[in-house]
């Protein structure tokens, strides 16, 4: 049964719904990422969830329990769970040691108890060197460690992330994503992580919701939301991709500008009006010489701009119709600007967006 | 998995912050609205409370009036100009050249901040004074001349000008100071690598960025100039002219026409709310303020052979601020008269004698003074501490409503207050005439803005996520208040008492309406005896409110705080 669950939740300021009619169930144990870009109403649920904010509309349920609702919510110290903020919010006044047993000092555990907890989770983070120190004389990456320490030594049965990682540099990030769900699968929480950064979602998450303007677009796990978007949103936001669009014809193709016939195998299809299909960059197969039947899902083009990445070649090739298709092909495959290229757009990785 | 669950539980505690809430919007709007209706009240109306525009009518027919309106705004005009000529070039030496002492500097001109202006116009009495005045009776003595030549008369219109100058020069110097540590050198740099000379960079990049902060400084002089009451009332009144200030206090003379002085408050009040507004439009444009961004040092400009011309200016202007000031305090506090030579023999401690143990008033008003300044400093950074919580964490709704109110009374010139505070409270209802309570009130009201914009400053500064994370682990809002909050404000709010305590040991303008023999401070009484000319009472007394203030200024800039302990160590 899930764990927390959302109801109807909405939060208006003003009039501007920021978080509109969003449902979603979260199991015991699991890690949900909330991904969408800026403005889309990820901290506002978040701290919804947290209890900072009372909702306009609907319900939070934790446990079965009702925590959240208009003019009934619990606040925040009431919840049991755990926050690591964007900022880290680390007490410059405390050491690391005291910011970590500032919550078991709260529920007054006893000293030598608080004591081996707070060493226990120094050590599962690498900090143990670090107790007497002040937060102001740590590296980001320590004060991260010291905000997930702080967070995770009280045993909350609901953790919560805001964008944890995003005052980190490249490589740090890389490293703390895998420590997080190290630590995740170590002590289980159930977790909810909010990002902008659709690489974080895949690597840390068992089920992503990609949000968009308050309400969510589609929820499900990587690989459901890497391979099956529902949506053109969904699809431009995770992984990049070409959008074509066009009219369906027959049973399961897409009739787009400049006589590209796309037959798509999987997807829905808009009935009326316009309707999209999507192939990802690396899904599309590039030929320097007229193949033999270029009927269905084929197209000529012409190569507007090559750029050699090291492992790949990025290209852009424009299509009859005003289009431009970006695709990648083997570094062998080296075709100059100008000249005119086939593309292929092979079924199985066609997929239809009715929106 | 462990598990360490509690039930949520419902038990929220009160909620304390929508009762604060209503008291604190109620007190606030008490301080600020009621002697605002009031001044309205009696200034459009007759003495039988009959709605008449009279008052107006009499205000612009009366010629001694009219030129008392003159009078000031002129005196505030070239006030504002003499600051900034004095102080643009001064703090530019002292932020961008390799003027030798620079921090000394600014340390004097905290000084000549901390002086209260009326002090300094004594100070510059028992300088300039024709007869009796230090400076004079060096210039006879110099040149051998007799009893009627005088090089200096202080109790004129330029003396007056002079006297408020040396004390409001500061508001532009620290703000021109400020602007030009900020600008950075990156834009001078640009304007070098286009061609431009020293000179012209100087005139085309770094002076247009300063100006507004000078302007905005300059209104703030300005502003000073036109409300003060004490210098004018020591220099000018001797010299036989009014300014607005001296004649609304005249009109509070036996026998008091309570309407006329109303009439007169509002055009005052109008005049600095407009000033007000001119200076927040400055400031409020964009492009001026150059704000974070990584950049280098701001650029030294080396004097050369000019350096000791520098040195000459700055100082020159330094001794006529603060070092001939004080001098001639600490003289005249430590010998028989002011013409007495510095000898051993002219020593003396009579002064002190006399205002410690023999002149009644002045225990009752030390007392008065440091009752109301310790009441005043702590009620008020109280309420400006729950008042820009509440603001800054909009915990509750219309706690927005709570930073104007705070704010307002920074439009309300003291003398203005005063009028509206005797109206209001001076009357069979409240009697609170001739009480302390009439004098706390006023010092409350006129200290708020400080205070509130202090800590609300220093509210910002704390991260509410720091507060949240207290939350989250489980403290309820008031102990995550006092365990995570206050002890980061620890230093803000230290600051901020000592500033509102100073702000009212020296105030006079409100306070010269509202005291009666029974609730004198050292400030009236300093200025009672400047009346019967007891000089060396004066500097005595002077002298203990400017080492009270320098001393709380000091504790304030060196508390111990935690604040060593927010800094990397080692
Ligand atoms: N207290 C508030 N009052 C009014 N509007 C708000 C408030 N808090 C958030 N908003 C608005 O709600 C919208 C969503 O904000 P939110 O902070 O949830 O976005 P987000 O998805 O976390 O974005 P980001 O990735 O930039 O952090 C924004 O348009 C924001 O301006
Ligand atoms: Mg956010």
């Amino acid at each position: 049964m899930a764990f927390v669950e959302l109801v109807g939740l909405t939060k208006q300021f003003g009039s501007l719904a920021v978080v509109n009619k969003i449902n979603l169930a979260i199991d015991k144990g699991n890690l949900v990422c909330l991904l969408g870009p800026s403005g889309c109403g990820k901290t506002t649920t978040l701290r919804l969830i947290a209890g900072f904010i009372e909702p306009s509309g609907g319900e939070i349920r934790v446990g079965g329990k009702r925590i959240s609702a208009p003019g009934a919510s619990a606040p925040p110290e009431a919840r049991n769970m755990s926050m690591i903020f964007q900022s880290y919010a680390l007490w410059p006044h405390m050491t690391v040691y005291e910011n970590v047993a500032y919550g078991l000092r709260l529920r007054k555990l006893p000293k030598t108890e608080i004591r081996a907890r707070v060493d226990e989770i120094l050590a599962a983070t690498k900090l143990s060197a670090l107790g007497e120190r002040y937060p102001s004389e740590l590296s980001g990456g320590q004060q991260q460690r010291v905000s997930l320490a702080r967070a995770l030594v009280i045993k909350p049965e609901t953790l919560l992330l805001d964008e944890p990682l995003s005052n980190l540099d490249a490589n740090l990030r890389e490293e703390m994503r895998f420590e997080i769900r190290r630590l995740h699968d170590e002590f289980r929480y159930t977790t909810v992580y909010v990002t902008h950064d659709q690489s974080e979602a895949m690597t840390t998450a068992d089920l992503i919701v990609v949000m968009n303007q308050g309400i969510i677009e589609q929820s499900g796990t990587p690989e459901d939301i890497y391979q099956r978007p529902m949506s053109e949103f969904v699809a431009r936001f995770i992984g990049g991709t070409n959008i074509f669009k066009g009219k369906k014809v027959g049973t399961d193709s897409v009739a787009c500008a400049g006589g590209l016939v796309l037959r798509c195998a999987s997807g829905d299809f808009a009935d009326q009006g316009e309707t999209a299909v999507s192939v990802r960059h690396h899904d599309i197969l590039l030929f320097a010489d007229k193949p033999a039947s270029t009927d269905a899902n084929w197209i000529a083009g012409t190569v507007t701009r090559q750029i050699y990445l090291g492992s790949h070649r990025d290209y852009l090739v424009s299509i009859p119709g005003g289009e431009t298709v970006r695709t990648v092909a083997p570094i062998t495959v080296a075709i100059p600007v100008g000249q005119q290229v086939w593309l292929n757009f092979p079924p199985e990785h066609c997929r239809a967006l009715a929106h | 998995m462990t598990s360490t669950v509690q039930a949520p539980v419902f038990n929220r505690g009160i909620d304390f912050s929508k009762p604060v809430f209503i008291l604190l919007a109620a007190v606030l709007a008490v301080l600020v609205i009621l002697p605002l209706f009031w001044l309205m009240v009696y200034s459009f109306t007759d003495i039988d409370r009959n709605v008449t525009f009279d008052n107006f009518i009499k205000l612009v027919t009366d010629r001694a009036m009219r030129r008392s309106f003159g009078i000031a705004i002129g005196m505030a005009a070239l006030v504002g100009i003499l600051a900034c000529v004095v102080a643009t070039p001064m703090a530019w030496l002292v932020a961008r050249t390799d003027l030798p002492y620079a921090r000394f500097v600014r340390i004097l001109v905290t000084a000549s901040f901390v002086t209260p202006p009326f002090l300094g116009a004594i100070a510059w009495e028992i300088l300039a004074a024709p007869n009796s005045g230090i400076l004079n009776i060096l210039y006879r003595w110099i040149f051998g001349l007799t009893d009627g030549e005088f090089l200096f008369d202080i109790y004129t219109f330029t003396g007056l000008v002079f006297a408020i100058s040396c004390y409001t020069f500061p508001y532009v110097f620290t703000l021109v100071a400020n602007a030009l540590d900020r600008v950075p050198s990156d834009l001078e740099d640009a304007s070098s690598i286009l061609g431009a000379k020293w000179l012209t960079t100087l005139r085309r990049v770094t002076f247009p960025m300063v100006v507004p902060a000078m302007l905005a400084g300059a209104l703030i002089a300005i502003l000073q100039a036109l409300t003060m009451f004490g210098s004018p009332a020591i220099l000018a009144l001797p010299a036989g002219f009014h300014v607005i200030t001296t004649k609304i206090w005249s009109l509070f003379q036996y026998p008091p026409k309570l309407e006329l002085a109303a009439a007169a408050a509002i055009p005052l009040l109008l005049l600095t709310i407009i000033l007000l507004r001119g200076q927040k439009w400055i400031l409020g444009r964009k492009g001026y303020t150059v704000l974070g961004g990584k950049s280098g040092a701001p650029r030294v400009t080396e004097l050369g052979k000019f350096k000791w011309l520098a040195v000459a200016f700055v100082f020159g202007i330094l001794c006529l601020t603060v070092i001939f000031p004080y001098l001639a305090l600490i003289k005249t506090a430590f010998t028989e008269t002011i013409d007495a030579p510095l000898t051993w023999e002219s020593f003396t401690l009579k002064h002190f004698n006399f205002v410690f143990f023999e002149f009644s008033a002045t225990r009752l008003a030390v007392f008065n003074t440091l009752l109301l300044g310790v009441l005043t400093a702590t009620i008020c950074t109280v309420i400006a501490l729950v008042v820009s919580y509440l603001v800054s964490r909009k915990s509750v709704a219309g706690a927005g409503i709570l930073g104007v109110l705070a704010t307002a009374p920074v439009a309300i010139p003291g003398i203005v207050l005063g009028v509206g505070l005797f109206l209001s409270y001076a009357n069979p209802t409240f009697m609170l005439y001739g009480t302390l309570w009439i004098l706390l009130i006023a010092f409350l009201t006129i200290e708020m803005p400080a205070g509130y914009q202090q800590l609300s400053s220093a509210f910002q500064g704390v991260h509410p996520e720091l507060e949240e994370a207290s939350r989250i682990l489980g403290a309820t809002r008031l102990k995550a208040l006092w365990q995570i909050t206050a002890p980061m404000l620890r230093t803000s709010v230290v600051a901020t008492w000592c500033f509102v305590f100073i702000g009212t040991i020296r105030e006079l303008s409100a306070t010269i309406l509202l005291t009666t023999a029974n609730t004198k401070l050292v400030s009236v009484i300093i200025y009672d005896l400047n009346e019967s000319g007891d000089l060396g009472a004066i500097s005595v007394l002077g002298l203990l409110l400017l080492v009270v203030s320098f001393i709380v200024v000091y504790i304030a800039s060196k508390m111990p705080l935690g604040a060593g302990r927010l800094q990397p160590r080692g």
